[in-house]
Formats: C-alpha cells, structure tokens, sequence
C-alpha cells in the first residue's frame, strides 16, 4: 500500500501538483483510521490531504481516475494482466530499442507499459513552457507544435506496438496476442485523451465575475491613440468606478489605523491636563504617509490622448496625496494646478488646451523644459515628492538635457517616466529615452487603460 | 476523540440537522481523529458554517466563532490589555500604593516594591478574552470556527499558523497558554484569495461542492418538514438545472430552502412558470441573472 501510494503520489508531482513529504505521511497514517477497501473513503482520505486547494480538486479527480482506474486493471483482471505483465515487459524493451531521437517517444513507450511519471511530466512541461513563450511571442503556434510532436510520438508507438503484436502473436497463440492488442490500444487511446485534455481552472463554483475588469476588457488593451468620442465617455465612467474603489481602500486603511495598543508616552502627556488622572487614553497610530505629486506632461499628439486620462485619474484621487502639481509642455513649461483646483475636472482637462499658453504648432522640446521647470520651480521637489513625466521622450533632435533631470532626481523621493510610445520604438530616431532612463527610477510603457490603472493602484496603496 | 467510525459521524451529523455526504463524513471523521484543523471551501451557501454548527452539536461542544474580515488584528481576534480598566484601578488604589513604598528610603528601592506587585495589574481580570484566547483557555472542548479565514491579511494567516500547529498562544507578560483541550477547528473560505502553502500544510482540506439530488432533496425535507415530497421534487430539480445555466451567482443550497420557505409561505403546491419567475429574487441575486432564467424557463420545467 506504501508503494502504490508513493507512486501515486510521484504522479502527483509530475503533473504540477505540490505534494509536501508531510502530507504523504499524514495520509500514510490516516489509512489506519478508515477502511481502504471502501473507495469512497480511500478516495476522500487522498483527496483531503493532497489536493488543498480548490482548483487543485479537479485536476486531482482526473489524476486520481487516471492512476487508480484507466492505469489499473481491475482486480478480476488481475491475474490475467499478470499473465501478460511479463509479455508487455518485452515488447515494451523492443519498442524501446527501435531507434528513434525523442525523449517523449521513451515517455510513451513507458507509459505503453504501465508507468505513467515520465508522460505525465512531458505533458506538464509543454503546457507550462506554452504559456511562457506565449507571452513572449504572442502567438499560439508554440504550443500546438508542442502537442503536435507529442501526438506523433505516440502515434508512432501505437503503430511500432500494433506491428509488434500482429508479427510475433497472430501466427502463435492469438487469444494472448488479441489481449496484448486490446491492451495497447487502450493505453493509446488513454494517452490521446490525456493529451486532448485541456486543465481548466476548477473553480467555477465561486467565480466572482470581475464585472469591472469584464467591461473594461475590450477598452483596456486598446492604446489611447485610437479611441474614439464615444470610448472615451465609457471610460470615463470606468474610471470613476476605478475612483470610487481605490479610495474605498485608503478610507478603510484609515479606518484601521486608529486601532492600535496603547501609547503611554501621549497618555501621560494628556494625563497632566487632569492633574495626572489619565483620563483620555492615547492610541499609537499607525501614521499613513501622504506623498506628494509632481506631473510633467507632454501634450503634443499622441502623448496627450495618455496624459489626459492620468491627470483625470491623479486629480479624482486627489484625496489620497498630499498635494498634486501639474505642468504641461510643448516647447516650454507651463503650470496647470490652478485650472485642476478652480473647475470640474473634465472641464479642467478641455481647458488646459485653450487656455494655457502653449504653442501648438511648436516641436517638442525636453530641454527647455527641464531647463524652466530648474529655473522656476526647483523648490516644489522635495524628499517627499514623487515626479511623474508622462512623454514620448522624442526632443527632434535638440539638446536632451538630461543632466537636469537627474538634478531633480536627487530632489525628489521617485522619478517615474510613463512612455504611451511602444516599447520597441524607444530609442530610435530622435527619440532620448535612454538617456533620460538613467535619472529615472522606474520607466514604464503606458499605452492602454490597463497599464495606467495598475500604475495608478501601485502608486496609491 | 469522540467520534468511533466515519459511519459514527454520518448518523450523528444527521441527527444534528446536517446532512453529510460520505466525504464530508469521512474528512470530518480523520480531523477529529488526527485533532488536524479542516479547511472548508466551497461555493456560497452550501453549508460550510454549517457544517461546524453541526460538529459542534453532534459533539455536544461549545461553538467558537471567529469572523475574519480585512483588517481583523490580533488585539480582535486573541486578547487585548484593558487599559482604561488598568489605569482606573491605578487611580482607585492610589493610597495603597502609597503605603507600599511608604517604607522604601531611596527610589530604587521603591520601585522595586512596586515592581513585586505588577503581577496584579497584568492578571487575567485585566484580559480581555477575544476568540482565539476563549477557545485555548476553555475549561470544556470547543469548536472554533474561523469563518472567511480568505478574507483576512496575510499577516493574520501567519499569526494562525502558531496557533495552529501548537494549539498556544504566548502573552508577553503572562507567558505561554496552552490548550487545556485541543480545539476541533474548522477554516472556511470562499476562495477570495489563495491560503498559504503553510497554512494548507497543516489542516486537512475539504471540498463542499453542491450535493447530489438526493442529498438535497433529503436535506429540504429535514429543514423544511411540512413540504410536500412532489413539490419538494420538482423544486430541487428545477434548482439543479437552474445551476447549469451559466449565472453569476448560482443558487446554492441556502437558496433552495429559502425558495421552499417562501413557497409554503404562499402556500404554493405546484411549480409553474408564473410561480417560478414571481419568486424569483429569492432564486437569484443579480438582475442579469434572473433575465437569463425567465428566458430559459422552458427549460427548467419539465
């Protein structure tokens, strides 16, 4: 019985499940308690202490029917397979001597035999290799080529057994060579749907529908550029909800800050009020910092379609920082945090572009930018600020002054570049990122709402 | 412990008023056995919380219950010092104080006699007992139910784990409790986010999963006794295909008996469309959901 479930187990492992030594020994030692006979019971014991968690549930079942019924025979069975366990021995040595240069074909030859582990395996490293390379190269062809190769392999051993069985059984003794075909058949076909099978998330009992994140699927992965009127109303009701969360959040980590054990160093302080009867008792807080916010945005373009819906995140949280200061710049800087503070916000963000005195028709220009906001405006960075410069980074050619931006680096608590600019177009032509990347603490690419949204949670909580 | 036999539990549970399949049985059995903690999840509403109710009926144990929530702390869930309680003792034996280090000649020497006393101001009478503490420290064996254990901080996870796996809890200045009786602990969790590998370690995992007819069907005659069995019938089959839509909240058990409920409340003997889709708010909690079912009511009446 140790053995059969230290196999099992093994199994277990190889297809991606954690089993820890413990839990193997507390199952060893539960089997005392219940009646291994009854399957159900059996069944309940393994399933309690080596699938703990809801998804690992399902994806047990399939293992435990895979080891215990498709593997097993059953026990009438039995003495007939132990009959053929000698034969199935040999032709699994002879299909293994065909020559052949794939690990996956050993794997279904021994599985073709009995022992699952290494196909097991095989299967798993396909599946968890596919989703790293997918992102990487976003296209799905990887692992289909994967399973391709898998489904060729057995295919191979299928018909090397099947020409195996019909060339040394038919002639001699055809009642043992028909159960040695029926058998590798069904192996076969047990391995096909093994590979057919596709690991579902088992947890669709309590799914919580991510409504928000389900409405805002389509529009999050789009890029800001192509939005079109109409979108960007819906995501402005998005973002509203978006709002509304976030700040449920920092209300209730305010709400727990109060609670806290005793401070005897206020107590006191407050008891001397009442000749020294403490009478109002002080709790350590749990002080929450505010940061401070500097935003440079860039507002030519492409850019603003991005720095438009940051500031309209930034100055809907404006509650949870301690002060939010913002510039807009195309050749040169100039401040906005008066409109954001006097109008509503979306009517804030329509005006910054008639009535800032930007030049439209200017080019871009980092350098004498930097070189305004150091001249006038150097003192609003302090050790509590965090800078946020939202831009493509493109100065046409003219001086970077990145030298300036490392300055006001070391002014200030963060500085965080968000580029709407692909990633694999930093860097080319005019384009200065680089350079500028090397003051910053964090460059992020900033093209859709999705990216946006995670950076705007990280930067609040 | 006290239970003999995994049949042992199944009849008892029953006569609890809880209706186990053969799994719940047998996990329940092996926890009590192996006095390991068991970690319940499962959809909402299929009775986990019941199911500790139950445990702590058919063993005749108190029920320890610990809701857990974003933010719950060890001063809420294990003890808190009462402090305005010590300070008012403080003021109120002011003038025996005064008598102690009446004898002292230097100060050191009055703190120190003051020191020899502090063990009346860090007592149990200045403890405040919350779960946690109640469960370790009780006279009796206890159920402690630890409900929605997902739903609190990693860090409160963590602080579990000692618990968990000793059964003690140290108090600084009282020193370390230990369980008088071994608590028979029950985690239940709704999967709003992933326990700890650690945690998981320890305790032995159960999976409640919407029961099988027949369950079910037995389960609402037991809770429901003046139900009629061709309602009841018809009720939890159009229950079981209401599932198979796919909802955002399916109904679970709890939504079969209160549809029961409320049927008998109408005093309503016979399922029909008009019935199913004038009480359907009890059936589903969102409005999508009920457009979906009046849509597919052909469906889920035979």
């Amino acid at each position: 019985m140790v053995k059969l479930i230290q196999q099992f187990v093994s199994c277990c492992r190889a297809s991606g499940l954690r089993v820890s030594t413990s839990e193997v020994l507390d199952s060893l030692n539960q089997l005392q308690l219940i009646d291994p006979t009854d399957e159900l019971q059996f069944r309940s014991l393994l399933r309690a202490n080596l699938a703990k968690s809801m998804r690992d549930v399902q994806h047990f079942d399939r293992l435990y029917h895979l080891f215990f019924h498709e593997m097993r025979m059953d026990v009438g069975d039995m003495r007939q397979a132990a009959l053929h366990s000698d034969q199935i021995k040999k032709a699994a040595e002879i299909l293994k001597q065909m020559p052949h240069d794939n690990p996956i074909y050993d794997a279904v030859v021994e599985f073709l035999e009995g022992n699952p582990l290494a196909l097991l395996h095989e299967m798993r490293r396909i599946r968890t290799e596919a989703e790293a390379e997918a992102t990487m190269l976003r296209f799905n062809l990887g692992p289909l080529g994967n399973r391709l190769n898998m489904m060729i392999q057995i295919n191979k051993a299928a018909s090397a057994a099947g020409a195996l069985v019909e060339e040394n059984y038919t002639k001699t003794d055809s009642a043992a060579g028909r159960d040695l075909a029926v058998y590798f058949q069904e192996r076969v076909a047990a391995a096909r749907s093994m590979l057919m099978y596709e690991p579902r998330p088992g947890d669709t009992g309590t799914k919580i529908t991510p409504t928000e994140e389900q409405r805002l699927k389509g529009l999050g992965e789009k890029s800001f550029s192509s939005f079109t009127r109409a979108e960007v109303e819906e995501m402005r009701e998005a973002i509203d909800k978006l709002v509304r969360k976030l700040k449920n959040i920092v209300s209730r980590r305010y709400a727990v800050r109060n609670r806290g054990s005793i401070d005897v160093k206020k107590t006191l302080r407050a008891s001397a009020k009442y000749n020294g009867v403490p009478v109002e008792i002080k709790y350590r807080h749990k002080a929450k910092r505010k940061s401070r916010i500097v935003t440079l945005c860039d507002v030519s373009g492409s850019v603003w379609a991005a720095a438009r819906f940051m500031l309209n995140l930034l100055y809907s949280l404006q509650d949870c920082f301690d002060k939010v200061n913002s510039f807009v710049f195309i050749d040169h800087l100039s401040e906005v945090t008066s409109i954001f503070e006097e109008h509503e916000i979306s009517k804030a963000i329509g005006m910054v572009l008639k009535e800032s005195d930007v030049n439209y028709n200017a080019s871009t220009d980092y350098g004498e930018t930097l070189r305004n906001f150091k001249k006038d405006y150097m003192e609003l960075l302090t050790k509590k600020t965090t800078l946020i410069i939202v831009g493509d980074g493109r100065t046409n050619y003219m001086n970077p002054e990145d030298a300036i931006l490392g300055q006001m680096r070391e002014r200030c608590r963060r500085v965080i570049w968000l580029n709407p600019e692909q990633e694999n177009l930093w860097d080319t032509g005019d384009s200065e990122i680089k350079s500028y990347m090397q003051h910053c603490h964090e460059v992020r690419q900033c093209r859709n709402i999705n990216q946006l949204f995670t950076f705007i949670e990280e930067l609040v909580l | 412990m006290d239970y003999d036999s995994v049949a042992d539990v199944q009849s008892r549970l029953t006569k609890a008023g809880f209706i186990p399949s053969k799994e719940i049985a047998t996990v329940v059995f092996l926890a009590a056995a192996t006095q390991k903690p068991v970690l319940v999840e499962g959809p909402a509403g299929v009775g986990k919380t019941e199911l500790a109710k139950a445990i702590a009926r058919s063993l005749d144990w108190e029920l320890i219950r610990l809701q857990c929530y974003e933010g719950l702390d060890e001063a809420k869930a294990l003890y808190e010092w009462e402090y305005a309680k010590q300070l008012l003792y403080t003021q109120m034996v002011k003038d025996r104080l005064n008598d102690i280090i009446s004898s002292a000649s230097t100060l050191t020497q009055a703190v120190d006699q003051i020191a020899a006393q502090e063990d009346a101001f860090f007592s149990d009478r200045f403890i405040q007992h919350r779960p946690l503490l109640q469960a370790i420290s009780s006279e009796q064996p206890v159920v402690l139910l630890i409900d929605e254990v997902d739903k609190s901080d990693p860090e409160f996870e963590a602080f579990l784990l000692e618990l968990l796996s000793d059964f003690q809890v140290s108090i600084p200045e009282l020193g370390t409790r230990k369980a008088i009786h071994i608590p028979f602990v029950v985690l239940t969790s709704n999967n709003y986010r992933d326990m700890s590998d650690a945690l998981k370690r320890r305790c032995v995992h159960l999976y409640i999963d919407y029961p099988a007819r027949d369950t079910e069907i037995s389960i609402v005659r037991l809770k429901i006794p003046g139900i009629e069995e061709k309602l009841c019938n018809a009720l939890v089959d159009a229950i079981r295909k209401i599932r198979t839509l796919d909802l955002k909240k399916s109904p679970s058990i709890s939504e079969t008996l209160d549809w029961a409920q409320s049927l008998i409340a109408l005093q309503i003997n016979e399922l029909t469309p008009e019935v199913i889709s004038e009480t359907l708010n009890i059936v589903c909690k969102y409005k999508i959901d009920m457009e979906k079912v009046r849509k597919n009511i052909d469906r889920i009446l035979p």
